[in-house]
């Protein structure tokens, strides 16, 4: 291993991408656009008042005690009120009897639909109860608080998302073009190795993997000002060795395209299963018992589960949980930088 | 065969090498020497193994069966030591990067420890100090060719392997080339060059006539005319390489 040879890959490309002002944009530009995308969506409490329309005779002593709530009631005739709820003008149709009452919902959407039952359930709990429910039920946070909104939970996730899906990208594009040119060859005619080349590569590439996880970090904690507890230099760290393992993945993957269209296939079939089973949308532990085992083998896993430790809960660096997911995300990159360097045949072919 | 590269050993010994890529086979045993100082010219149809044997030599091809030697020492190791000088069939730079980036990249991993003044003296020799900030991608072919050209002299490599290097370069660069090529011989450098132009063929001090894998032939130009009966090399080249193996 001679550091001169892997520094001046290494400069080579700090070159190249310096002068693509196009790409060097994107990679700092596309992220933030994006998460301000999801900061909007996501960084505001998500449900607003609820639509809902008494069927029939409704007890003006309901009516009053309802309003002013999340509910907004209206009285209507049955059937056209569920008029109203089919052309998704109402959330919710209650029908009151002497059994208590019947709550019919449009149904379609089950997130919707169960946001919408627990928000009409809460309030006829309020009603019987005679009292907010907040009055009688206190909640109490360990993390989080009544504050915290869906973004300040999936942030930590995004921020990993983000600088791997990038970088990944731009690693495997570069190196593909680099096999597909010519230069790679006349590369393995020279005194550099396999492992200079890799080194050289990481080297070059984790500048600006680095560079663009403060870009993210530092625009989701000061301009989305998601809330975080722990420090951001451990929050830098698990970023840090994640994005050196999507390079070497990167390089190493670019081993199985032919083109630059084929590389581009290669992005959904990586990220989307790490999107779908590394804790993003569905927790871990909640996965099914093959889809598990699964997710144990994506770094966003661990680098989700370190993130959302530290952003969320104030883990330190030194807790055994974050030690042993940055240990993971390192050994990852460890195995896919040595992937790397076996996918590089002297004989091309 | 791995051992250290020696003065002594011929620049290049192939001795009944063999390599196929998958059913076709590039490389049918062939054999052949090239001695330090010597401009050995590969003649040959296309397809004939000519840059097989070049990219073996440079260390990139794993022969099935034979053995191969640059200097007395395995390719690679050849090519670790800064031997050996490899100039692609297509010119293989940084298109974004300028010329002056490129050969100092390419001086910098050889191992060159006064770039600035090599990286000057190689685009003195192709005659493109001019064009040294521009960048690769807005050259014509045949400037990049010299680029290519340059790369290669950077660190004075003693074995030189040339795959077709004055493929669209013009007849009055092409003459300074073969200049700049025999006085790099007269100073010891060894020449391997693959062409298809006899003129260029007629400069080499000897030349190797291959088909399908094979040595056909082998001598000086005037050599191969007088054997083949014919007028000029490039009747001897289509006589020879026609007649039965």
């Amino acid at each position: 291993m001679n550091p001169r040879r892997a520094g001046a890959v290494a400069r080579r490309i700090v070159l190249q991408f310096r002068r693509d002002h196009r790409s060097l944009g994107l990679l700092f530009v596309a992220p933030m656009i994006v998460l301000a995308l999801v900061g909007a969506l996501w960084g505001s409490p998500t449900l607003s008042t609820v639509h809902v329309i008494a069927a029939g005779n409704v007890d003006p002593q309901l009516y009053a005690a309802l309003q002013g709530t999340q509910i907004e009631l209206k009285a209507l005739d049955k059937d056209a009120a569920i008029e109203e709820l089919k052309a998704g003008r109402a959330d919710a149709v209650i029908e009151f009897d002497q059994n208590g009452a019947t709550v019919t919902l449009e149904g379609s959407d089950p997130s919707r639909t169960s946001a919408i039952a627990s928000s009409v359930q809460a309030a006829l709990t309020e009603l019987i109860i005679g009292a907010p429910l907040s009055a009688a039920v206190k909640v109490e946070y360990v993390y989080g608080g009544p504050g915290y909104t869906l973004l300040d939970y999936l942030a930590p996730v995004l921020i990993a998302l983000f600088a791997f899906f990038f970088i990944f990208l731009l690693s495997t594009v570069s190196f593909l073009r680099e096999r597909t040119s010519g230069t790679l060859e006349r590369l393995l005619a020279t005194p550099l190795t396999r492992i200079e080349l890799v080194v050289g590569y990481l080297g070059g590439f984790a500048l600006f993997a680095l560079a663009q996880a403060v870009v993210i970090l530092l625009f989701t904690v000061f301009v989305l000002k998601v809330q975080y507890r722990g420090n951001l230099l451990t929050i830098f760290v698990v970023e840090a060795v994640l994005v050196v393992g999507a390079v070497s993945l990167g390089l190493a993957i670019s081993a199985f395209a032919r083109n630059e269209l084929q590389a581009v296939q290669f992005v959904p079939l990586v990220l989307l299963p790490q999107v779908f089973l590394s804790g993003l949308l569905v927790p871990v532990d909640q996965l099914n018992d093959w889809l598990r085992p699964l997710s144990a083998i994506f770094p966003l896993t661990y680098a989700n589960e370190a993130l959302r430790s530290v952003m969320v809960r104030g883990y330190a660096i030194t807790d055994p949980l974050i030690l042993r997911d940055i240990g993971i995300l390192a050994a990852f990159a460890l195995v896919m930088a040595a992937a790397a360097v076996a996918s590089i045949r002297r004989e091309v072919a | 065969m791995a051992g250290e590269v020696t003065i002594a050993a011929p620049a290049v010994e192939a001795r009944d090498v063999r390599k196929c890529f998958g059913a076709v086979t590039a490389l049918d045993g062939l054999t052949l020497s090239v001695g330090a100082g010597e401009i050995y010219g590969l003649l040959g149809p296309n397809g004939s193994g000519k840059t097989t044997l070049i990219r073996a030599l440079a260390g990139l091809v794993q022969l099935d069966e034979g053995e191969l030697s640059v200097f007395g020492a395995a390719p690679r190791a050849a090519v670790a030591s800064g031997a050996v000088g490899y100039m692609t069939q297509a010119a293989a730079l940084y298109v974004d990067l300028t010329v002056e980036e490129n050969l100092r990249f390419f001086a910098t991993l050889e191992g060159v420890t006064d770039v600035r003044a090599r990286v000057d003296e190689a685009l003195g020799h192709v005659d493109l100090l001019e064009r040294r900030s521009s960048l690769v991608g807005t050259l014509s072919g045949g400037m990049k060719t010299r680029v290519s050209l340059a790369a290669t002299l950077l660190h004075q490599p003693r074995l030189l392997l040339l795959d077709e290097p004055t493929v669209g370069v013009d007849p009055a660069l092409r003459r300074e080339f073969w200049q700049h090529f025999r006085s790099l011989a007269s100073a010891g450098a060894t020449i391997l060059v693959s062409s298809h132009v006899m003129d260029e063929a007629s400069r080499c001090d000897r030349l190797g006539l291959i088909r399908a894998g094979r040595l056909l032939a082998e001598g000086s130009a005037a050599e191969l005319i007088a054997r083949a009966g014919a007028g000029d090399l490039e009747a001897a080249f289509l006589a020879l390489s026609e007649a039965p193996a």
